[in-house]
């Protein structure tokens, strides 16, 4: 069986599942993120706060992802914790128009890359610095810097300007974290 | 031997396979949850195992269910809908035990607006169970939604988990009002009945607006049978709190009412359940007269020719009911009470034959007796006491028939039952002594020959009281003490002590039998239970000084205050040690047990209070409770401690206000000899403001003298 599994794995027809958690601040568009990346027959129309989390599938490239859409409502981040150890990528939204609460995003990101179940593991992190249409939205560099990415040496990041409301960007970041996942599952 | 020890085995075999099950084991096997991909079979299993220990009692502690419970989250992304089903299952049962339970909220309103109608109302229960106060905006939109649903199950679903949130949070309901209304148009039968249970709930404190419910409704013609049930309670409960309301007039004022006019109406509707609901809400009206009932009972009598057995035996029970009340107005179905006394079903023939024992004449006790008696032993406690409670009547009725009913009695006294029954025969017993003086001999022969073997000592501690009471008087008493010391040497301490002062009853009525008693309390004071050891030295003294008025007043004359009372004041006498002896005479007398009589009264004439289905039934407080309400208060007023006399009795607390105002006010009464203390009790409930004045104005129209000073306005904020 494991010899089958191996065989199917090289030649790349074995369907393979992942877990991804979606986080980010309140409001940085996780789940109207998640919504486009779904199959048109699962898409909805008007995306409301998240309460708790939404768990979602959708297919990239041969690969089944279920998302864990978590909240990112305050007094609801610290339940993001739960669910760090059994996933095996993170897609973190930012609002690149958001510059009062970029502090903040770089708090709750530190606390999440010294977390126990995360801090050991080399998983790979796709930021998604979102609502990058709006006039004053911040690059994706003075995001970098800002949230000081560049200390992140352990894990494979990567960092994409996004909308997610046309699906502008999505298309490369998916192709990074299916990439970036299938790599560690070899 | 053999073949039983197989069928042993067997049985263990196809046991219940959950057995065994260990806590720990299983929410270590929970973790299966977090694999990927999910096993829906297995997981399936193992939230049934998860179930089962909760519902068994086991106790999950904090972090464990939480723990259980987020890992039951991640089962969200299988699509098996068994499995799906079992997690809102495991939901409802974690939400009370687990914390951070809000976490689904958004996948159960997903799963409640999604296409899939298995998961919609089982999602909506799950989502009120996780949801409090604080978060119901967050469902609120969906809530209104689901409401209104097409879908009759998401409908009811919907409006009975409202029902159980009004439990935590009254008030959030009122929002949803009118969505509630709509859906008691609905067509479904069920969402109709669950929309008017929870009209009824809102407003169930408002009397006009239930008034105006039923004024809408009764015209309204709904299709549910169940919300017509509902809604004759409601259109009783109505008429009885109206009736309440306007005592005293002489003719009922609600004979021809709109609301009786319903009923009446109802006896006509094409469902069985409705006309039965109906008729058995008028025959319980209160102050109901014959021309009222006639219609109701026709219908009943209908029912009792009817091929279901269900009709036949609700039919035969309300009548039973009836017959305490209105004798008269069941005599017209005697006929098919007789033929129901050959039914094949014991339970309706027990309740027809004593019916008919209630509503025949003289002559035909013999025979129903005789029929009853064939059958007795089949039927259960229950309606052994239906027949008991007959029986009694019947003997109060004829007191001539005493010797027939009485050897009944007695013979089922000997047989198998539980304490209940046996109570309610030597109740009965003891009634026939009380109230006829023939029977008087026989009865207390019955009873000695019952306690020689009785296994309930609360029975036997009243019998050998009534002994005492009653033996003395009898015509030869000498007989009763061997019955009596025959306790003493066999029973139990408690037994063993009311043995002793029945005894010592008997020495202080009976001189001849003095010396004879006196032997047996030097035996008695030998015992080895203390209880026994000092009553017996007690009643031995005290009749050894052969001081009449000792004995006159020590051993015939039982203790006359209150006891809770006494209890009390030994308490703070020995709490507060004075120079001076304790004073009886500062104890209330108690009041002689009228509560029996009324007790009695209320269960001859077959009346229970109407509850509606939903209502909750209020219990008025227990005497302790409003007596503790003075000691608080003497506490805090030292001059009202210091009143002369001892209180004779203090009110339930009376509401002066409507309840659900910004304020409500209490009053209480407190009776004492010479004084009447009216306490005046007021919360509000008006957060962040405290009533500044507050000002008492009592018109007296008698002109009490008014001894009370200064004002001790206390606004307690709340």
């Amino acid at each position: 069986m494991k010899l089958f599994g191996k065989l199917a794995n090289i030649l790349g027809i074995k369907k393979k599942e992942v877990k991804v958690l979606i986080l980010g601040l309140n409001n940085s568009g996780k789940s109207t993120l998640v919504n486009h990346l779904k199959s048109e027959e699962d898409k909805v129309q008007t995306i409301i706060p998240t309460v708790g989390l939404n768990i979602e599938k959708f297919k990239y490239h041969n690969v089944q992802f279920t998302a864990f859409d978590m909240s990112g409502h305050g007094k609801y981040r610290d339940l993001w914790e739960h669910y760090y150890r059994e996933c095996e990528g993170i897609i973190f939204v930012i609002d690149s128009s958001d510059t009062l609460r970029i502090a903040v995003v770089r708090d709750e990101l530190d606390t999440l890359l010294q977390h126990p179940d995360i801090v050991t593991r080399k998983i790979p992190i796709l930021f998604f610095a979102n609502k990058m249409d709006l006039r004053d939205s911040l690059s994706t560099f003075k995001i970098v810097s800002i949230l000081g990415l560049e200390r992140i040496d352990d894990k494979p990041w990567h960092i994409c300007a996004s909308n997610a409301l046309t699906g502008d960007g999505l298309q490369e970041g998916s192709e990074w974290i299916t990439q970036a996942i299938c790599e560690l599952l070899k | 031997m053999a073949f039983k020890r197989d069928k042993k085995e067997e049985e263990e075999g196809t046991g219940n396979p959950f057995q065994n099950l260990d806590k720990t084991a299983v929410l270590q096997e929970a973790r299966t949850f977090n694999d990927t991909p999910v096993n829906p079979k297995k997981c399936t299993h193992i939230l049934t195992k998860i179930l089962y220990l909760i519902n068994q009692g086991e106790q999950l502690g904090t972090q464990e269910a939480t723990d259980a419970f987020f890992a039951m989250t991640k089962l969200f992304q299988s699509k098996d809908v068994i499995l799906r089903r079992m997690v809102y299952l495991g939901i409802k049962e974690l939400s009370n035990i687990a914390e951070d339970v809000i976490i689904v909220t958004s996948s159960l309103t997903k799963d409640m607006t999604g296409k899939e109608d298995l998961y919609r109302a089982a999602a909506i229960r799950a989502l009120c169970s996780i949801t409090d106060t604080t978060m119901i905006q967050a469902i609120e939109r969906y809530m209104k939604q689901a409401i209104v649903d097409r879908n009759a199950a998401v409908s009811s679903a919907a409006v009975v988990s409202i029902f159980h949130m009004t439990k935590h949070s009254p008030d959030l309901v009122k929002r949803w009002v009118n969505e509630v209304q709509e859906a008691l148009n609905s067509e479904n039968v069920m969402v109709q009945y669950h929309a008017l249970g929870l009209l009824y709930h809102i407003r169930k404190s408002d009397q006009l607006a239930v008034t105006k419910l039923v004024a809408k409704l009764t015209k309204m013609n709904m299709k549910s049978p169940y919300a017509v049930c509902m809604l004759i309670r409601i259109v009783c409960k109505l008429i009885e709190d109206q009736n309440s309301a306007s005592a005293g007039d002489t003719s009922p004022p609600w004979s021809s009412s709109p609301l009786f006019e319903f009923l009446e109406s109802c006896l006509r509707h094409k469902s069985e359940t409705v006309v039965y609901e109906a008729a058995h809400a008028i025959v319980n009206l209160r102050r109901t007269s014959a021309r009222e009932l006639a219609p109701a009972v026709s219908v009943l009598q209908l029912f009792c020719s009817s091929p279901k057995p269900v009709l036949r035996f609700a039919a035969v029970r309300t009548l039973n009911k009836v017959a305490i009340s209105h004798p008269s107005a069941v005599i017209a179905c005697n006929l098919d009470l007789e033929n129901m006394i050959s039914d094949s079903n014991r339970s309706i023939a027990t309740l027809a034959i004593t019916t008919l024992l209630k509503t025949g004449s003289e002559s035909s006790v013999d025979r129903l007796m005789k029929q009853i008696a064939t059958f007795v032993s089949e039927i259960s406690d229950e309606f052994k006491i239906v027949v008991v409670e007959a029986i009694r009547s019947l003997c109060l009725k004829f007191p001539r028939k005493h010797a027939v009913l009485m050897n009944f009695l007695s013979a089922m006294l000997r047989d198998e039952g539980g304490l209940e029954y046996k109570a309610s025969i030597a109740d009965t017993i003891i009634t026939i002594i009380e109230e006829n003086p023939e029977a008087k001999e026989t009865g207390l022969a019955h009873l000695c020959e019952f306690i020689e073997d009785c296994e309930h000592t609360s029975l036997a501690v009243r019998i050998l009281h009534l002994l005492g009471k009653e033996g003395p008087r009898a015509k030869q008493p000498s007989k009763y003490i061997r019955f009596i010391y025959n306790r003493v040497i066999l029973e139990n301490a408690t037994v063993r002590a009311a043995a002793v002062t029945a005894m010592a009853q008997f020495g202080a009525l009976c001189p001849q039998l003095l010396d004879n008693v006196q032997v047996l309390l030097a035996r008695c004071q030998m015992d080895s239970d203390d209880e026994v050891r000092d009553r017996a030295t007690y009643y031995h003294s005290i009749l050894a000084s052969q001081n009449k008025q000792l004995v006159q007043e020590y051993i015939i004359e039982p203790l006359t205050v209150s006891i809770p009372s006494l209890e009390r004041a030994l308490h703070t006498y020995n709490v507060h040690p004075s120079p001076t002896p304790f004073d009886m005479s500062s104890i209330p007398l108690a009041t002689v047990v009228t509560s029996d009589v009324t007790e009695m009264a209320d269960r001859l004439s077959g009346r229970t209070p109407n509850s509606i289905g939903t209502g909750t039934i209020e219990t008025s407080p227990a005497v302790t409770r409003v007596e503790s309400y003075y000691e608080k208060l003497s506490a805090a007023l030292p001059e009202i401690a210091s009143l002369p006399g001892a209180l004779f009795k203090s009110s339930t607390p009376v509401m002066l206000t409507e309840s659900e105002t910004e304020y409500v006010v209490r009053c209480i009464k407190h009776s004492f000899p010479n004084h009447l203390i009216l306490q005046l009790e007021s919360d509000q409930y008006i957060e962040r403001s405290a009533a500044g004045k507050c000002y008492r104005s009592i018109r007296d129209p008698r002109r009490l003298r008014a001894t009370q000073g200064d004002p001790h306005s206390k606004v307690g904020l709340q």
